[in-house]
């Protein structure tokens, strides 16, 4: 997913329009029009925001709180949703069908990446054709055919199979194993590499020469130069990849849904979170449990997300502290 | 491009707590629906669930009605099943359900509590919509506490749906009124003779734990509850494990990945409990020749089966009620449409249609054949309009039971669950 470049690129254009072209305008009369004019031309976005995110939102803070079905009045109940889940051995099971596939997708998807843009780094000839190449499957992984595509792949008899079989290890296909079905969706998050792949490529390059001359100089090898340079000077790329992939990957929904044919099985071992938040809200009519369902995933996105910036005190190196 | 870095941006937000936003999403549905126009001309929403094949066919059909009434014009829209109804039930929610939609009985109760459903009762006094002229009985099943909620398309049974190959094969022969031990030892030879599984996964099905369930004395459904208790489903539940271990039955991973096949078209399995008509969809699907057998009976006579129905229903606020019956009317009464569907939807309802279409195919002849030999052999019984909630309990047993199946939930945890969701489904 092209997300991350597209963070930085794209969450500003409107209020660039709005900032005053040149500071020498600051405090004028016109800066009041401008301003306006600079809201005028947010008032789509606004607007959008309003109606499509903040107010769904609220009203979905409101349900957490009810027994609602969609058709009644929803009814207050308190905290019972919330403590409903605990009890619940789907919600448990969803969690950690959720739990799984982050922890063991992200890593692998930003190691491969990391790997990949080490190779990519350097120049030789074709260099964009392969860029190009790698990060083709981010653009067309998130789609529905993908999601089928990969459904036939990993079946009985398809081609995942009959690899396996030949390299002496029989398991069937993984869509159907209540075992290994998660391990397809793995598989295709980890295929969509990409994205975090060209930001770790903008962070080598950022890497100044010189260090690696002065290293090599003083005897470095190929290893310690990545473990003592490479790594702490794109350690702020890295944790802003980590911290993108993981609030991605606690959401994944799409290639649940399609691979598994609507159910996110067998046996419920692809019931990813949102899966359940979503038979619970339209198939099961209990919206007001599935509103609560998607405030605690807020709630446990946002407490992994404070985690994840306390940590990178420790491990994430900025320009100006390293001297 | 423009349009997915907006997507990603649109992603990003969500970061910041989406899943929230997407829920709350399903109450801006209700919007659009202005359907009249300046030359009296209104155009009115029709959806149904089911495969192409049926829309082909619909498609048609409604071309015959607009040029009967020009005035009017459909709006169509299909979907599968499940999506259908997880479609129609935001667009209820959001006040803009289709005007008139396919419907089934394990929807009317939950639809008619909900106050979605037209009391076509009163379009049939102004004259707009006739009752008359039905098959016996059939118009009952649109019926719950004194409204007629839905007009009967077709009717249809549940049927053992059998791969007459694989029978052929092993010599297997069923005849009417046989037993479930019968049953069970013919899946058996199946096996042992043709190395397939004789049978998809019985006992995840509904309609069949029904009809068992009614060879009994009892029912699935009671008018407001389940007829039956935790210690015969535990029964019911271990059998079906025992037979997926022995063979008999299809692993539950092969069903799944055959989805959204059925087994039984995939050849995975022989036989299939499912409703008649599908003969005509898993012989679209499928490589062998596909036919109907009697369901097994507990005491060598009862089946337990009575005649279902497709129907047609209308929302309750619809803007063109006049219109809207005016289409049903014309739907289930007119000669054409009956030659042009055909048993699709189950044995055509009304007397004119029903007198219209004579099969010329096996698949169709033989699913005629099966409604008037089960009609002729005296079992069948009434149906009553399942209790609301019944189509995610329908659900619920079909997937706790395949997580059964593939052994990662003991009985009688897969009992207790499906208990406390039927629970919670009754309740919604």
């Amino acid at each position: 997913m092209g997300h991350a470049v597209t963070l930085v690129k794209d969450s500003a254009p409107a209020a660039r329009k709005a900032r005053p072209a040149a500071p020498a305008t600051a405090g004028r009369p016109g800066r009041r029009r401008e301003n306006l004019a600079g809201y005028l031309f947010m008032s789509p976005w606004i607007a959008g925001f309003l109606l499509l995110t903040a107010g769904p939102m609220v009203a979905s803070l409101y349900f957490a709180f009810t027994d609602y079905n969609l058709f009644n009045t929803p009814k207050w109940v308190g905290f019972d949703n919330f403590t409903k889940m605990f009890d619940d051995p789907r919600w448990q099971k969803s969690v950690e069908v959720t739990a799984k596939y982050v922890i063991i997708g992200t890593p692998l998807k930003l190691l491969l990446a990391l790997g990949v843009a080490l190779l990519l780094a350097q120049s030789r000839r074709g260099q964009a054709f392969y860029r190009a190449a790698f990060y083709a499957p981010s653009l067309i992984g998130a789609s529905v055919s993908v999601g089928f595509v990969w459904r036939s792949l990993f079946s009985d008899g398809a081609i995942v199979d009959r690899t396996q079989t030949f390299l002496g290890f029989h398991v069937g296909g993984w869509v159907g194993n209540a075992d290994w079905a998660l391990y397809c969706l793995v598989a295709l998050t980890v295929w969509q590499f990409g994205a975090p792949m060209v930001i770790f490529l903008a962070g080598l390059k950022q890497v100044p020469k010189e260090l690696y001359e002065a290293a090599e100089m003083d005897g470095a090898g190929p290893f310690r130069r990545f473990w003592n340079i490479t790594l702490p000077m794109i350690s702020p790329v890295l944790f802003f990849n980590v911290l993108l992939e993981t609030i991605h990957s606690f959401q994944i929904f799409g290639s649940a849904y399609v691979v598994s044919n609507t159910y996110c099985g067998p046996a419920d071992a692809t019931l990813v979170y949102t899966c359940y938040l979503y038979q619970q809200g339209f198939r099961n009519s209990q919206m007001g449990f599935a509103s609560a369902m998607a405030w605690m995933l807020l709630l446990a996105v946002a407490l992994v997300t404070a985690v994840l910036f306390w940590s990178q005190k420790k491990w994430v190196h900025y320009e100006e502290d390293t001297r | 491009m423009e349009t997915s870095r907006n997507l990603e941006r649109r992603t990003i937000l969500k970061a910041a707590g989406v899943s929230a936003a997407a829920l709350g999403l399903a109450g801006t549905t209700g919007c659009g629906g202005g359907s009249g126009s300046g030359d009296g001309t209104v155009t009115i929403r029709y959806s149904w669930w089911g495969a192409e094949e049926r829309a082909k066919k619909i498609n048609r059909t409604i071309a015959l009605f607009e040029k009967k009434y020009p005035k009017i014009k459909v709006k169509t829209d299909f979907q599968t099943y499940q999506s259908f109804w997880e479609k129609f039930q935001t667009q209820a929610a959001g006040g803009n359900p289709p005007d008139v939609f396919q419907n089934a009985v394990t929807f009317l109760r939950k639809y008619d509590k909900r106050g979605i459903l037209l009391d076509l009762k009163s379009q049939v006094r102004a004259g707009n919509l006739s009752l008359d002229h039905f098959r016996a009985g059939v118009t009952k099943v649109g019926e719950v506490d004194g409204k007629q909620l839905g007009i009967p398309v077709g009717s249809n049974t549940m049927a053992l749906v059998v791969d007459k190959k694989l029978f052929q094969q092993a010599g297997v022969e069923p005849e009417q009124g046989w037993t479930w031990d019968e049953y069970f030892k013919a899946l058996k030879t199946i096996h042992d003779k043709t190395k397939i599984a004789g049978d998809t996964g019985y006992f995840t099905i509904m309609y069949l734990y029904d009809l068992y369930l009614r060879q009994n004395g009892t029912a699935f459904f009671t008018k407001d509850g389940l007829g039956f208790d935790r210690a015969d489903l535990t029964e019911w539940w271990t059998d079906g494990y025992n037979r997926v271990k022995a063979g008999i039955v299809t692993d539950p991973k092969t069903v799944s990945q055959d989805l959204p096949k059925s087994s039984l078209s995939a050849r995975h399995g022989a036989s299939e409990f499912t409703w008649d008509n599908f003969t005509v969809r898993y012989t679209a699907e499928g490589d062998s020749t596909y036919g109907l057998a009697p369901i097994p009976t507990t005491d060598g006579k009862g089946t337990g089966q009575y005649l279902a129905s497709l129907m047609l229903s209308a929302s309750a606020r619809t803007a063109h009620p006049k219109e809207v019956a005016q289409f049903i009317d014309f739907m289930v009464h007119d000669p054409e449409v009956g030659k042009i569907m055909g048993y699709d939807r189950g044995i055509l309802a009304s007397t004119e249609q029903y007198a219209a279409y004579k099969p010329t195919d096996t698949v169709n002849k033989e699913i005629a054949q099966y409604e008037t030999d089960t009609a002729e052999s005296g079992v069948l019984g009434t149906i009553t309009p399942h209790p609301s909630g019944a189509d995610t309990i329908e659900a619920a047993f079909l997937r706790i039971g395949g997580d059964l199946g593939q052994g990662k939930t003991k009985v009688a945890d897969a009992v207790k669950q499906f208990l406390t969701e039927s629970e919670a489904a009754f309740q919604a």
